[in-house]
């Protein structure tokens, strides 16, 4: 279905196969008896920035941690530049940490600070001078240069780290949470800027974070975690439009699930009714149990049952909800699913209520563009035909580490 | 603040337990605190200046004097050295034993001083389990020497207890950003640990200090309390006191008070000054 939808964007090209600035392999980590990684492997391309996805205690921080030599891994390798850094100690690895709380040294001048690496070095002093003055200006701090980081904003403070680490040419920038201790409208400018400054620079990155349209913005490359599992690697459009696990699909963005089994002639069959499903029907076998998984974007709407044609027909529903969110309109649809009455001895597929008039059925959340609200406005108790512009069906498993022989 | 002060006052007219309270407090300081230091400068100068001068210039109170100032000093020296080397070790590492060496380190401030110097005694006398093995000649006890391994004993869980408790709050992401920017261990801790400890180090030192200059229980049975010799400044006051000699002990009492007022205040006002600097 997806697959050729994927718009040939310029960010997809660029992070097609570039050759590994740092990888790593089969890193496992425990921390007093729990697991906090698990077999995690990937690479990050030369002048790629790839985001790790997860949330608190995802391991994530592990990971950049033990990449930075600041941890040791349980198992596993580190290679940065082809070179096996597993037991090399940090400071001899060449990688910058920008960290969460910058660690700035207090009494050391914002020059002072970006200096740190060149003077540890036994770099002649003219030498240091001319590096520090091109960084501040990189930088823009050039006019902060003698003041105490606790006299700088948290952005300034964040842009004279990564000068810090930029001062001693290192072979890879890894960022914590870079922008968790910012408000929100700064950070927006904040991470614009850092991603501008990175293709100048062009020193591959590593950003953690455990918010969804950061990962989405900064990334090359997204690899979203769970609980120290690699869920799934890939562009912020392979990520997004095509999760391979019901995990990937609910952190990243909004996801509607249906609970399904996969039927004859290549569709799935959900309750009532059947739905199309081609090639993502086609990786399961018949009398699976399935996941549709499609995004409230996805869903068109319509009041006459005309459908576009490259959408597939989903079934009929009732307007229950109707919210206007800025942007766009959200809409509660209760699907007709479960008019079937069911067989004897089998279990009713959905719960159902003291109020069976309005409650039957399954609710999917529907989000329409302007436009298209405005064109043709709905109202709370119409009933209307969904279809589907793309979705993906997945096994019934939430997480990757539950479907192959790793099952815990 | 004083806009709930004020409301509390609406509410319930007028509060006793401020003028009572206090006046409670200040009447409780007064014989505890206040009168007994005021008694010292209101003796020491009672009899004219001249005669306090004459007193404080006796070579033994004179003596006593730079003893504790010379013992207490090589203390501190050796207290911040090896509280830092201490603290360093024992917040940076984790291994086997670590809780029970913070615990014997920190265990002599819970035992008297006088059992101290007993045990010192018991270990480096003549007869003592070390001591009788050490030649006529290098005997430590009643000596200067003396004096110092008991000051360091009973204060160094002092200046380690205050260093450890910065070393352990201390934001660890400094140490390693510098280690990641490529300093080694000793660069780190030159430039990045030890600039944010001067406030600990300072405190540690000033604590140390006072403590020791005023040591009596423990200096008293390790030094032999030799006149002009191995005699420091609180033994010389016990000293002259039982020799009657009130005004002798006095003079050197308001010195050794004054000193003490003076590092007080140091750690009390000047502290923030050091941090900020």
């Amino acid at each position: 279905m997806l697959p050729e939808k994927l718009p040939e964007d310029s960010d997809t090209a660029r992070a097609a196969s570039p050759p590994a600035a740092a990888s790593v392999s089969g890193l496992s980590k425990s921390f007093k008896g729990v697991r906090v990684l698990e077999d995690v492997s990937f690479d990050v391309g030369e002048g790629e920035a790839l985001v790790l996805l997860g949330a608190s205690g995802s391991g994530k921080t592990t990971i950049l941690r033990i990449i930075a030599g600041l941890e040791l891994p349980d198992a596993g390798r580190v290679f940065i530049h082809g070179r096996d850094v597993t037991d090399t100690p940090a400071r001899e690895r060449g990688v910058g940490i920008i960290f969460q709380s910058y660690a700035l040294f207090p009494r050391m001048t914002v020059e002072e600070n970006v200096g740190y690496g060149l003077r540890i070095r036994g770099r002649p002093r003219r030498e240091r001078r001319e590096k520090v003055e091109s960084l501040l200006e990189l930088v823009h701090l050039t006019d902060q240069r003698k003041k105490l980081p606790s006299q700088l904003s948290g952005g300034q403070q964040q842009r004279v780290a990564i000068a810090r680490t930029l001062a001693y040419e290192p072979q890879m920038l890894l960022f914590d949470e870079p922008f968790g201790a910012l408000d929100a409208q700064i950070r927006v400018r904040l991470r614009r800027e850092i991603r501008a400054l990175l293709r100048d620079i062009n020193v591959p990155a590593l950003f953690i974070t455990h918010d969804q349209e950061e990962a989405l913005e900064l990334g090359d490359r997204i690899a979203v975690l769970h609980a120290g599992h690699l869920e799934q690697i890939g562009t912020p459009e392979e990520v997004y439009n095509r999760p391979e696990t019901e995990y990937v699909a609910t952190f990243l963005g909004a996801a509607n699930l249906l609970l399904g089994v996969v039927a004859p002639g290549r569709r799935v069959e959900l309750g009532a009714v059947a739905l199309e499903a081609g090639a993502e029907a086609a990786r399961f076998r018949e009398g699976q149990s399935v996941k549709l998984v499609f995004r409230p974007e996805d869903v068109r709407v319509s009041k006459s049952g005309e459908l576009p044609a490259d959408c597939n027909p989903l079934a009929n529903g009732v307007v229950e909800e109707k919210h206007f969110v800025g942007a766009y309109e959200r809409l509660s649809v209760r699907l007709d699913l479960v008019a079937r009455a069911p067989r004897p001895g089998e279990p009713p597929l959905y719960e159902i209520s003291e109020a069976p008039e309005r409650r039957l059925g399954v609710p999917v959340i529907v989000t329409r563009a302007k436009p298209e609200a405005a064109a043709t406005p709905l109202r709370v108790g119409e009933r209307v035909t969904l279809c589907l512009a793309s979705f993906r069906v997945l096994p019934n498993f939430p997480l990757a580490s539950e479907r192959g022989g790793r099952v815990h | 603040m004083s806009a709930a002060l004020s409301a509390m006052k609406h509410v319930r007219g007028f509060d006793p337990a401020k003028p009572f309270g206090l006046g409670l407090v200040i009447l409780l300081m007064l014989p505890l605190v206040l009168l007994p230091l005021a008694s010292i400068f209101i003796f020491g100068t009672s009899s004219g200046l001249r005669s306090f001068w004459a007193a404080l210039m006796a070579p033994d109170a004179i003596f006593a004097l730079k003893l504790s100032v010379v013992t207490s000093f090589y203390a501190t020296v050796f207290n911040v050295v090896f509280g830092l080397l201490a603290a360093y070790v024992l917040s940076r590492y984790t291994f086997f034993g670590r809780t029970a060496i913070i615990v014997t380190i920190s265990l002599p401030t819970a035992i008297p001083t006088a059992v101290a110097g007993f045990a010192l005694l018991l270990l480096w006398g003549k007869y003592g389990m070390i001591g009788q093995y050490v030649s006529e000649e290098h005997q430590i006890m009643f000596t200067p020497y003396a004096i110092i391994l008991a000051n360091i004993f009973v204060t160094f869980p002092l200046a380690f207890g205050v260093l450890m408790s910065v070393f352990e709050t201390m934001d660890k992401s400094l140490e390693e950003a510098s280690a990641t920017i490529g300093a080694t261990r000793w660069q780190t801790f030159w430039h990045v640990t030890l600039p944010s400890l001067r406030g600990a180090i300072v405190t540690g030192a000033l604590l140390t200090f006072a403590r020791a200059i005023g040591e009596f229980g423990s200096t008293i049975l390790v030094s032999g309390n030799l006149a002009g010799s191995t005699q420091t400044a609180p033994l010389y006051i016990f000293a002259k006191f039982n020799e009657g000699q009130v005004e002798a002990a006095n003079a050197v009492a308001v010195v050794l008070a004054l000193f003490s007022f003076a590092i007080f205040s140091f750690l009390f006002f000047a502290r923030d000054w050091i941090e900020a600097k």
